[in-house]
């Protein structure tokens, strides 16, 4: 545990929930297990359960959809802290811009962040390919970033999957598919996924029938990859939470590059929104 | 004792494969440890923990089709879609047995029993292998089981020197032995010493549980839940499931429809969503609530078993480190 860091963002927990700036501040806490785990805090005498360590790998902000309506009919929507790290951080942006939260009900704890690690101490592989230090959107900033040289872009296991011929490829990704259990994890992790009712889950199987089943499997994680595609902040949380270890971020990872190289976007560098998210007007062009 | 060793084993496996069994046993399927069909003993793991997932599927499968319907114009027929092939699931662990004799209590000893259900558990024949140890996570000695419990299986193999020691548990058991040429032994099979029983977890009584509903406990661990299905898909016991009609076809004016049972999971948000759209369970607190209340209290009480059987599966999996443990401790220190 980072013991100096940890103090800071329970003072500033400790302070914002005094001063009744917020109602709750979402962070992390001990766990036994892995390390870490998120924590709810809604009263001063708690924040001591709030630690920090290299073992915060949840990305919090798909909590924010939990706090979107008030408790009890009538009231005001709780207002928020929330601790990010800088792949976090740009959930939060895509949630300001796709207007699903409200800034001045959120109070942002950034994180400098060297990278996490898993339960068994090992670098997520998604640290190891990251080069942001510094979250991209803060109220405070806490930690000294340090200065690391950003590695390169780095596909390579990407372009292996995508030599293959396309039988073999299609062969590939109906083998990680098979493993699926469409236990929805992937999903309900993800900070961009938030509809009021999955497509995937539509009571009239309108695209797909309820079955899990390789048809289906596949059906949802293309789809799901799609409506990601601009969307998607690579926290990789999808890939982590897979109880059967489906692959995710390749796809996901496929669809950042080839929306960077065709509109120049990364999802949540700024508070702007997808480019493949637009409006159609009545002429059917986009507005 | 009654010994055999790994290599007769195998062989006895491949006559079922032969024979008119469909074989199950724990398979490596691209680092994950499964309950899988195998086509030959060579893809049977012996050396192996807990699979990633319980053999429920075997005889309460994520997807099974109920009937078929065919309807043109105002005809309709219809026809009831029965498994008809017998089974034997070799290498079950013993967790994983109870789990079915805990389905069973809901399935079979109801009145009247899940025909589907009866007929897959009727045609299957269970071949347990003992676990050499507890695994992280595991706790089957605090809900009535242990890792070489014999009670619910067919066939029990232990480990020993050289090979397995044979039980044959039920008639049934005896009956799937038979091709197997069985050496008698003087030594007793008894455990290698590797066993360690971790740490007690309590269990309070299901009356217990009703003061509870209000408790702190489940505000506390039910917000970071994510409301996936994790943990009821990975269960050995849990067992709720959805019915839906799907049309798979329309060829020459016939429609193809299929009424399919899929598992479902009362984690998920609109588990409890009812016509209108009014949910009993709006939030995440209230639906990790359930999926205790159901293991501990609801279905000792309705059913008879526990709804536990201490696999550990639910607390390495789960993403945000939600541990019936610690949920059963924090449960117990509540009911003091």
């Amino acid at each position: 545990m980072n013991e100096s860091i940890t103090a800071e963002i329970r003072d500033k927990a400790r302070e914002l929930l005094d001063s009744e700036q917020v109602d709750c501040v979402i962070g992390y806490e001990a766990s036994a297990r892995d390390g870490a785990r998120p924590a709810f805090i809604y009263d001063p005498v708690d924040v001591d359960r709030l630690v920090w360590n290299e073992h915060c790998v949840h990305n919090l902000v798909t909590y924010l959809h939990d706090k979107k309506k008030p408790q009890r009919r009538g009231e005001e929507p709780q207002r928020v802290a929330i601790v990010v790290k800088p792949c976090d951080s740009r959930a939060v942006n895509v949630l300001l811009a796709e207007q699903q939260i409200a800034r001045e009900r959120i109070y942002v704890i950034g994180m400098a962040c060297e990278g996490m690690k898993d339960a068994k101490g090992e670098s997520q592989e998604r640290c190891i390919r990251c080069a942001d230090r510094v979250p991209v959107i803060y109220d405070v900033l806490i930690g000294n970033p340090p200065t690391v040289d950003p590695p390169p872009e780095d596909y390579a296991d990407l372009a292996e999957v995508e030599a293959l011929p396309p039988n073999e490829r299609l062969a590939f990704w109906l083998r990680q598919f098979d493993r699926c259990i469409r236990c929805y994890a992937c999903r309900q992790v993800c900070p961009g996924c938030y509809c009021t009712t999955c497509m995937f889950e539509r009571d009239d199987g309108l695209w797909i029938d309820a079955g899990i089943e390789l048809e289906q499997k596949h059906m949802f994680h293309l789809g799901r990859a799609l409506h990601l595609a601009g969307r998607c902040v690579e926290c990789n949380e999808c890939e982590r939470v897979c109880p059967m270890d489906l692959p995710l971020s390749l796809l996901n990872r496929m669809l950042t590059r080839e929306v960077e190289a065709l509109f120049g976007h990364r999802a949540g560098r700024e508070e702007e929104l997808s480019p493949l998210l637009f409006e159609l007007g009545e002429d059917g062009s986009p507005m | 004792m009654k010994f055999v060793t790994r290599e007769q084993l195998k062989t006895w496996l491949d006559s079922l494969v032969e024979s008119e069994y469909d074989v199950v046993a724990p398979r490596d399927v691209d680092g994950k440890v499964l309950y899988r069909p195998i086509g030959s003993a060579e893809e049977v793991l012996f050396d192996y923990e807990r699979p990633d997932l319980s053999a429920k599927g075997c005889f309460f499968p994520a997807t099974e089709v109920l009937l078929r319907v065919e309807q043109q114009g105002s005809r309709v027929t219809q026809e009831e879609v029965l498994p008809d092939r017998q089974q034997v699931i070799f290498g079950l662990r013993p967790c994983d047995a109870h789990g079915a004799a805990v389905i069973d209590a809901l399935f079979l000893q109801e009145d009247p029993p899940d025909a589907y259900y009866r007929h897959h558990r009727e045609r299957t024949t269970l071949v347990g292998l003992a676990c050499p140890q507890m695994w992280e996570g595991c706790f089957c000695t605090s809900v009535g089981g242990a890792p070489d419990d014999a009670t619910h299986l067919d066939v029990l193999l232990r480990e020993v020197e050289g090979g397995y020691a044979v039980e044959a548990v039920t008639e049934k058991g005896e009956a799937i032995l038979e091709g197997l040429t069985l050496e008698e032994r003087e030594q007793k099979p008894g455990f290698s010493g590797k066993t360690r029983f971790l740490e007690t977890v309590p269990v309070t009584e299901p009356e217990k549980w009703r003061p509870l509903f209000e408790d702190k406990i489940w505000m506390r661990h039910g917000e970071r839940c994510l409301s996936c299905r994790i943990c009821t898909y990975v269960c050995p016991t849990c067992r709720c499931f959805d019915v839906v009609d799907r049309v798979t076809g329309v060829r020459g004016g016939v429609t193809h429809i299929e009424r399919i049972r899929v598992w479902d999971a009362c984690t998920s948000p609109n588990y409890r969503r009812a016509a209108g759209g009014h949910n009993s369970r709006p939030t995440k607190p209230d639906r990790l609530r359930n999926r205790f209340y159901c293991k501990f209290c609801y279905y000792p009480e309705d059913f008879g078993p526990l709804g536990c059987v201490g696999c550990g599966r639910c607390v390495v999996s789960c993403p945000v480190d939600i541990d019936i443990r610690e949920v059963m401790q924090d449960v117990a220190a509540a009911a003091e």
